[in-house]
């Protein structure tokens, strides 16, 4: 049976980092999202009394189902009754009860985990059935697993009060609840098999910052309670069975890292300034207002993006309505006080509005998107347009609009605003008329229109993960061109430096909003390209903090503008790593690897 | 011993209601009761565990053969062959 395979080499498994750093623990696994089925590697003296409380468990089930099976027949007659003689007949089953039994003492498991996992098995077998019917009759083991798991966990609470020092989660997924019971003192890390960078494991780890990778697949077949795991949040990589060497090398790891979160702390309060006097801004990137809390951890001066759109992942209908969206952009300009923060408009695709007639895109990328989107559907976007200016009579927001690649687009989203603020004013409802509008330049048009762009808006926001996917025309999803989406692209930093030149000709701030801003390689060049205020991922900020106090804004320069010479990315590349070197900085020989 | 093959006929086959139906009998029965598939005979199913029945994946028009084995081994595979033949009575 699975559960009893052991491994003894060293296994790495790769899935999505979502909250850096590396934990060394023990795994605990929960095996369902409600955290009822936990695996635990009992002690051969516990096995016989685990096993009594199985079958003491199975008896209630048969009693259970007995009570339904009468009252079926009372209510609709015998014929209806006979799924549950069916489930009776599975619970008496001495080849099921002999199988888990078995399971419970090769495998020191608990009652729980023997019977989802025999189950499981059970169910796998079926999934080969090929008869569809008959397939899909694999739904009453479920029901009878499912009965005999209740009751021994309603009767004996042995989920997640099992949890012993030093653990590292595995699960496929956990539901929000059980995340947050979790004794945070017991928790080293998390591994789950699903989810993305907004799963709700993703947002609780990085809340309050353990480290966690999620979508590791299989990883609940993979691991069984008890065993070392290393989760290595920043690369996104799961270790198995490691080795000695493997050991020494992320114990060593943590030790420097645990030092580095010391001076991270100790540095928080020093000003992002450069060693010849010039301050540069670092501000915070954020999708969800729960995340708001690593905002303050790494002292950003600000929100430089907060990524509307996810209000979508968490609105109750699916939709946020005014009041909802009104109440998160409300607390995030209370939190974020006079640093401010920008809130960008939905970027999103016509799938997630429902819109009636809608039919799926073959490129939603150069799709009905964004700006697009909002300006087609105008209700969506005055709504949202009404909650952030009444949310920023409380604090400091301004708008963005995203994916811009035409200056009329901004004209008539201006229109709409100016519109819905008239609108406010009738109704006498309180709002900031004055709040600052600002253009996503993400697209190479917007870039050879940045100087009429810049005459129609109070700031620019640069994003270059769109950017560049456009520029180069890479996507960057498709593993065949991936490795061509290259930031020191000789066309990129042109065009860097033309949005740099034409927001600072026009006299409009412009901020950096992509992934290049929490490089620091890239950031060296972002500086010397002449931008001054760089917003990313808030865990990135204590790097980039001290890559900034490292280096002259002189030499940066020079640096950016012997790259902009250069013809390849090759050239770019192996240039700004000489100059590294030359600099001679430890901090800037760890940036080599961007 | 008594062997019989018979033709599952039921439109559904041997389903969990077909199979508990099958499994009930059987298990009233003192005999030893095992079935097979008619083209893989070495791969048996104890007729009175549901689990092996149900993993027999018997749809309509399935040849089973039926092995009883026992004291009451005729008026065992009457009753079976009986209750195959009336489709279970689903129908």
């Amino acid at each position: 049976m699975r559960g009893s395979i052991r491994k003894s080499h060293e296994e790495r498994l790769e899935g999505i980092g979502v909250c850096p750093g590396v934990a060394i623990g023990n795994a605990f696994l929960v095996d369902d999202p409600r955290g009822r089925v936990v695996r635990v590697f009992l002690p051969k003296e516990r096995l016989e009394s685990e096993i009594l409380r199985f079958r003491e468990a199975a008896r209630a089930a048969q009693a259970q189902v007995k009570v339904d099976i009468e009252r079926v027949r009372a209510a609709l007659g015998s014929d209806h009754a006979y799924i549950l003689e069916a489930h009776l007949l599975m619970l008496e089953d001495r080849t099921l009860g002999r199988q888990i039994e078995n399971f419970i003492r090769v495998n020191h498991a608990n009652a729980e985990w023997a019977v989802r996992d025999v189950t499981q098995h059970l169910l796998e077998v079926y999934g080969q059935i090929e008869d569809e019917y008959l397939r899909e009759r694999g739904s009453d083991i479920e029901d009878v697993a499912h009965r005999i798991i209740k009751i021994l966990s309603g009767k004996e609470q042995r989920s997640l009060n099992e949890l012993a020092d030093n653990s590292i989660i595995v699960a496929d997924d956990l539901l929000p609840s059980v995340t947050a019971d979790l004794d945070p003192r017991k928790v080293l890390g998390f591994v789950t098999g699903i989810g993305g960078w907004t799963s709700h494991t993703a947002i609780i780890a990085r809340s309050v910052n353990i480290p966690a990778v999620v979508g590791v697949r299989d990883i609940t077949e993979r691991v069984r309670s008890g065993e070392t795991v290393i989760i290595d949040g920043a690369a996104g990589t799961v270790i198995l069975s490691p080795s000695p060497e493997t050991l020494i090398f992320y114990t060593e790891e943590r030790q420097r890292q645990r030092q580095q979160a010391l001076y991270d702390i100790e540095e928080r309060e020093l000003p992002p300034i450069t060693l010849d006097n010039h301050e540069i801004r670092l501000r915070a990137n954020i999708e969800l207002i729960e995340e708001i809390d690593t905002y303050q951890r790494f002292n950003a001066a600000g929100v430089g993006l907060y990524r509307s759109e996810f209000l979508y992942s968490q609105a109750e209908s699916g939709q946020p309505t005014e009041e909802e969206q009104y109440e998160a952009y409300k607390f995030l300009a209370g939190m974020v006080g006079d640093e401010g923060a920008v809130v960008r408009t939905f970027d999103l695709g016509g799938d997630k509005l429902h819109l009636e007639g809608f039919k799926a895109e073959r490129n939603p990328a150069i799709g009905m998107r964004a700006i697009r989107l909002s300006l087609s559907v105008e209700p969506v976007f005055r709504t949202q347009v009404r909650a952030i200016l009444r949310a920023a009579s409380h604090g400091d927001l301004k708008i963005l609009l995203p994916f811009v690649t035409n200056v009329d687009e901004v004209r008539r989203a201006k229109k709409i605003i100016a519109d819905v603020k008239r609108q406010l004013a009738s109704e006498n409802v309180a709002h900031n008329g004055d709040l600052e509008i600002g253009v996503m330049i993400e697209v190479p048009a917007a870039v050879m229109m940045a100087e009429a762009l810049a005459r129609e808006s109070d700031f620019f926001s640069l994003g270059t993960n769109d950017l560049i996917q456009s520029l180069l025309a890479v996507d960057r999803g498709n593993e065949n061109v991936s490795a061509l989406f290259d930031p020191m692209h000789p066309a990129v930093l042109r065009a860097i430096k033309m949005v740099s030149d034409a927001a600072a000709k026009m006299q409009i701030p412009v901020n950096v909003c992509g992934e290049m801003a929490s490089n620091p390689a890239q950031v060296i060049l972002l500086l010397g390209l002449g931008l001054r205020d760089l917003s990313m991922t808030p865990s990135a900020i204590p790097a980039i903090r001290r890559l900034v106090r490292s280096i002259k804004l002189a030499d940066a320069e020079t640096l950016a503008a012997k790259a902009l010479s250069l013809d390849t990315p090759a050239a770019v590349r192996h240039y700004v790593q000489t100059h590294l070197n030359d600099l001679g900085s430890e901090l800037l020989a760890a940036a080599h690897a961007g | 011993m008594q062997k019989r093959t018979v033709t599952i006929t039921n439109r559904l086959g041997l389903h969990a209601r077909a199979a508990a139906k099958l499994v009930k009998l059987a298990a009233s029965c003192k005999s030893r009761v095992t079935l097979a598939r008619a083209e893989a005979l070495h791969h048996t199913a104890d007729a009175k565990s549901i689990f092996s029945v149900l993993l027999l994946a018997a749809t309509q028009n399935t040849l089973i053969e039926i092995t009883v084995e026992g004291p009451d081994e005729e008026l065992a595979m009457e009753t079976l062959c009986r209750l195959i033949a009336d489709k279970f009575g689903e129908e």
